[in-house]
């Protein structure tokens, strides 16, 4: 079963076209990268799948429900109501590049307050999920901190943390490292690496080509709001076959 | 020494309209400063209009004015006598003050909340979509919070100007500590009353510059 289908996704920022008609499918247990240069709509794809931008045109479905659909080939897509939105997003969590954890929330309330007030959880219930995921962070000890009190790394942990909580079907990253230096990344990625090989269900926007290739099933190559070339990970990194492609690899 | 005494009564009085005036002034216009800001910032252009043009003129214009306005306006404008009115122990001298000040500080407060809720990061909005928040548990949960602590210094501002400010309301003839001390000095010749009755703002602006610095220190736990 797929978790995420996106039917030929097309969105314009005014006149700018950002994008052109996007297929993307994601199956149960996949790991997908997301690469191509800045500005190709990789982040803008994202942003529609999470609900944080609408789409002008085209299908989205998660985990089964419908988010909105396009009542006939490039038309207007039409979204589906508050409630059913408030389901589509229990059903996916998101990474942020610069975390956006609550400053003015302790590490555990970052993550238990959603659980408590959004899924009914009770404070023991809410408070046990967060000490396994605290634990599976190597966070443990920094429950009762503040975002301010961490290092970039931890807050990024923190937060897949936090889109964890709620038990998705799909987490989205959307370029995790790109606002942490090589040796905070490193801490990151592990964490990533490690949900890969628990079968999580993961989109990831990054620039981190060798984690792509390593972690990802797939790849896709998007640029100019376009998927230029996609294909398994290492074929594509390895042996690209469009010139476009080929350029932007070329630069790593 | 027994004059000295004299004074102190008397201003001590006045006083309490002082403290009425104020606390009363700070109950109405901070809800309704924070109203004025959602109006202020409302994506309908009429509505979001109307009430700029109610900020610009509550900020224009002398409080004063406003004051005698609010008072005589009711009888010259609508021939309705306000001379009967009264709530509890106050008569409509008093109650005009307090509105008078309500509307226009709030006017002050909505600017200052404004420019607090609009200096929230876009982030800070997202993630509590993402996350399932309903708009208004992520106003009130991440976003009001925050912005308290982002208005305190200028919020502090204000509740000072406020204290003494309030010595506006002898033109409506409510005798607070300023209208008291203005008679006194005429009666007794002297300008002690007014360097009492100044003693008596200063001290009360620093109990708030306390006040508000605790809150401003338990606040400083994050970022």
């Amino acid at each position: 079963m797929s978790v995420l289908e996106m039917k030929n996704i097309k969105k314009s920022f005014g006149d700018l076209e950002v994008l052109k008609g996007i297929d993307l499918t994601v199956e149960k247990g996949e790991v997908v990268a997301i690469i191509g240069p800045s500005g190709g709509g990789k982040s803008t794809l994202l942003r529609c799948a999470t609900t944080l931008e609408t789409v002008d045109s085209g299908d989205i479905t998660i985990a089964g429900d419908v988010l909105c659909a396009s009542p006939s080939e490039g038309a207007k897509s039409v979204y589906c109501d508050k409630k059913m939105m408030q389901e589509v997003r229990s059903r996916f969590g998101l990474v942020f590049q610069n975390f956006n954890l609550f400053p003015h929330f302790s590490v555990r309330r970052n993550i238990t307050e959603a659980l408590i007030h959004v899924h009914k959880k009770s404070k023991e219930e809410a408070d046990k999920i967060c000490d396994n995921l605290l634990k599976k962070m190597d966070m443990s000890s920094k429950a009762d901190a503040y975002p301010c009190q961490l290092s970039g790394g931890q807050q990024q942990r923190v937060s897949i943390a936090r889109a964890l909580a709620t038990s998705p079907d799909i987490i989205f990253f959307d370029e995790p490292t790109s606002a942490l230096d090589p040796e905070l990344t490193a801490g990151v990625l592990k964490v990533i690496r490690e949900l890969a090989e628990e079968k999580m269900t993961m989109v990831i926007v990054t620039h981190e080509m060798s984690f792509a290739r390593d972690v990802a099933d797939k790849i896709i190559f998007m640029a100019g709001g376009v998927i230029v070339e996609q294909g398994p990970a290492e074929e594509l990194i390895n042996n690209p076959k469009e010139e476009r492609t080929k350029a932007f690899l070329a630069g790593y | 020494m027994d004059k000295l005494g004299a004074i102190f009564t008397q201003l001590l009085n006045g006083f309490g309209f002082t403290l009425g005036i104020f606390f009363f002034t700070i109950i109405f216009s901070i809800p309704l400063g924070l109203l004025i800001a959602k109006g202020r910032m409302a994506k309908n252009k009429i509505v979001s209009a109307i009430f700029r043009v109610y900020i610009s003129i509550m900020r224009g214009t002398p409080l004063m004015l406003q004051l005698l306005l609010v008072y005589f306006g009711p009888y010259y404008v609508f021939k309705v006598s306000t001379g009967s009115i009264q709530v509890g122990p106050f008569n409509y001298r008093f109650i005009a003050t307090v509105i008078g000040f309500s509307l226009n500080y709030a006017a002050y407060f909505a600017e200052i909340f404004r420019g607090g809720i609009q200096s929230m990061p876009k982030g800070q909005y997202e993630a509590a979509q993402v996350l399932g928040f309903t708009p208004l548990q992520t106003y009130f949960k991440i976003i009001l919070p925050q912005v308290v602590k982002r208005v305190l210094p200028s919020v502090t501002n204000e509740v000072i100007t406020l204290v003494k400010d309030t010595s506006l309301a002898q033109v409506l003839a409510v005798t607070e500590m300023f209208t008291a001390a203005s008679k006194l000095a005429s009666a007794q010749v002297s300008v002690v009353p007014f360097v009492v009755a100044g003693v008596f703002y200063y001290v009360f602006n620093g109990i708030i510059e306390i006040i508000m610095h605790s809150i401003e220190k338990k606040m400083s736990y994050y970022q």
